[in-house]
């Protein structure tokens, strides 16, 4: 479990359901578990395909400044946006990425796991569901919402004709966590 | 005050983590707003598009003007009929406005207009209106401008500023900004019946009676119901307490030191501040809207290397919280006055300070807020 407060950044391409994805964590920290998060963003105009970062921070108690000029975990799934992020990403924090799609590794970086995400999502059938994937796995390795309050926030925001695919990609990340013993510990 | 359906619909009690946009919408539902009147401008879309989804839910109506002068007076023809009406614009469309918010002043229609501050056609963080949101309009008047510096102010700020249009009859400005606009964030939305809420004194009085400018020497007038036999010309021109319009220079007098004496002397009464880690300060901070936030960091970085900094938060930039300016320079070797554009409020702080003890602008006009280090970077360089 990682400590408090946690300033997360999750980044790829539009498209990928990057910001939804912290909406969603927030979402839960917040509305599930009682606790605090300030979510910014930023992308660029493409509605599609450009590059897109949000910014996440969860904590305790009230959050002052809401951008973090350090970051302790980042979420990469793409290799451009990984290059201009990793720098913020203490060496002592976490990595997870996309090994499909951040190919390049620059920064040595204490916790880092490959979650082939997309290929998963692929295998499932449905290539949109890889950021529900990296959730799920965040989830059971990490430890930073639980997979109880995630679901029930996925099944408050979600449309109904996505929903199935949707939980199973959760589900998926979940056991590639466990299938290949990842579990974060300090 | 017991539940109604309708109150259950207005207040969404809970705990949400909401777009810092929709938190001012439900601030406004929560106030009892009633009419929306706006026109399309980024970053304060999400107001409108949340409004068109809940004004109808709550029996309200929602208007898209053709431009941001109609919106502005669709709210003020609202507000006359009995709504509490607001708009949401953004800069550049704040400028449009300024005529319209001068008719509203002089008529003194009770409206609520957002300002999401934004640089130069872009959704950057910016504080740099705020100068216009006190001297946008012609003529004479006092305005009334709040600053919420988080999702949760938006909300709570929003319900302060229709209770104030309402109590003053004063258009109220809710400075807002791109940082706080577009961020999500926790809001804890209490029990209806926890909610103060003002509703504008109407008059007691028959339409033969009743004077509808009439007041105490820094009053607000009663308001009459529309369509009640009660007529009244809200005219921008100079009027008398019948609301004839009368160019002698005596009711002019009056009518504008009213107007303005309304707000002046209230001035204790409307502003609010709130204090970090004052008690035993060497040196203050004063931050207004989002730079409220990195402040109070930077207050902390400074305390743990031995500098005792403490942070004045003001609620409302305007009318000036004097008073606590003042005594704060009173009590510390130094103010550092931070905001976000060229060191615009710096000049009002200067002003209430009088030399009591130097004010150092920290200033920073990059499209982005404040950092933590950046401002206990400058409190280190200006306590040597």
């Amino acid at each position: 479990m990682m400590k408090y407060p946690q300033r997360i950044t999750l980044c790829g391409m539009g498209g990928q359901g990057i910001i939804l994805s912290a909406v969603l964590l927030g979402t839960t920290a917040v509305t599930k578990a009682n606790k605090y998060a300030v979510q910014t963003q930023s992308y660029g105009s493409e509605a599609r395909g450009g590059q897109c970062q949000a910014e996440l921070i969860i904590d305790e108690k009230p959050i002052n400044s809401p951008v973090a000029q350090t970051k302790d975990l980042m979420l990469a799934m793409f290799q451009e946006a990984y290059s201009k992020y990793i720098d913020v990403l203490d060496p002592d924090g976490v990595l997870v990425y996309d090994p499909g799609l951040v190919t390049s590794l620059t920064k040595e970086i204490k916790h880092s796991y490959a979650v082939p995400a997309t290929q998963i999502a692929v295998d499932l059938g449905s290539r949109m569901s890889a950021n529900m994937v990296m959730l799920g796995f965040m989830s059971e390795a990490l430890g930073i919402v639980s997979k109880e309050d995630l679901v029930a926030t996925i099944k408050d925001n979600t449309n109904a004709r996505f929903l199935e695919m949707n939980l199973k990609a959760v589900d998926a990340g979940i056991d590639y966590a466990k299938e290949h013993n990842l579990y974060y510990k300090d | 005050m017991p539940m109604t359906k309708a109150m259950e619909n207005r207040v969404k009690t809970g705990v949400h983590f909401m777009l810092g946009n929709y938190a001012l919408v439900e601030g406004a539902i929560s106030a009892g707003c009633d009419f929306f009147g706006g026109y399309p401008i980024t970053p304060a879309n999400e107001i409108s598009e949340m409004m068109a989804k809940r004004l109808p839910q709550v029996g309200g109506k929602f208007v898209q003007g053709e431009d941001e002068l109609c919106s502005i007076y669709a709210c003020a023809g609202a507000a006359l009929a009995g709504a509490k009406a607001m708009t949401a614009t953004a800069s550049a469309g704040y400028n449009y406005m300024q005529e319209g918010l001068g008719y509203c002043y002089t008529i003194e229609a009770p409206v609520v207009i957002a300002d999401v501050q934004r640089c130069r056609g872009e959704n950057y963080a910016s504080q740099a209106d705020v100068m216009q949101m006190r001297w946008g309009a012609s003529g004479d008047y006092e305005a009334i401008v709040v600053c919420p510096s988080s999702v949760q102010e938006l909300y709570d700020y929003t319900i302060w500023a229709f209770n104030l249009a309402e109590e003053y009859r004063n258009p109220v400005i809710i400075m807002s900004e791109t940082t706080i606009a577009l961020m999500r964030e926790r809001l804890d939305i209490p029990r209806a019946e926890s909610i103060d809420i003002f509703n504008r004194r109407y008059t007691t009085l028959s339409p033969e009676e009743y004077k509808p400018f009439a007041a105490e020497p820094f009053g607000c007038p009663d308001a009459a119901p529309l369509g009640k036999g009660y007529h009244t010309i809200y005219s921008l021109n100079p009027h008398n307490e019948v609301g004839s319009i009368d160019w002698d220079p005596d009711e002019f007098d009056r009518l504008y030191k009213r107007i303005t004496g309304k707000i002046r002397e209230n001035r204790k009464k409307i502003c609010r501040t709130e204090s970090f880690y004052m008690d035993d300060a060497d040196y203050g901070i004063i931050a207004y809207g989002s730079e409220v936030r990195p402040a109070v960091e930077a207050a902390q970085m400074a305390r743990e290397s031995g500098i005792k900094v403490g942070v004045l938060k003001l609620c409302n930039v305007w009318p000036v919280p004097e008073e606590q300016i003042a005594q704060l320079a009173g009590n510390v070797q130094k103010i550092f006055a931070v905001e976000m554009n060229i060191g615009k409020y710096a000049g009002e702080i200067e002003r209430v300070v009088a030399g009591r003890c130097p004010v150092q602008r920290v200033t920073k006009n990059r499209g982005l807020v404040h950092t933590p280090s950046e401002i206990y970077d400058a409190i280190k360089e200006g306590v040597r």
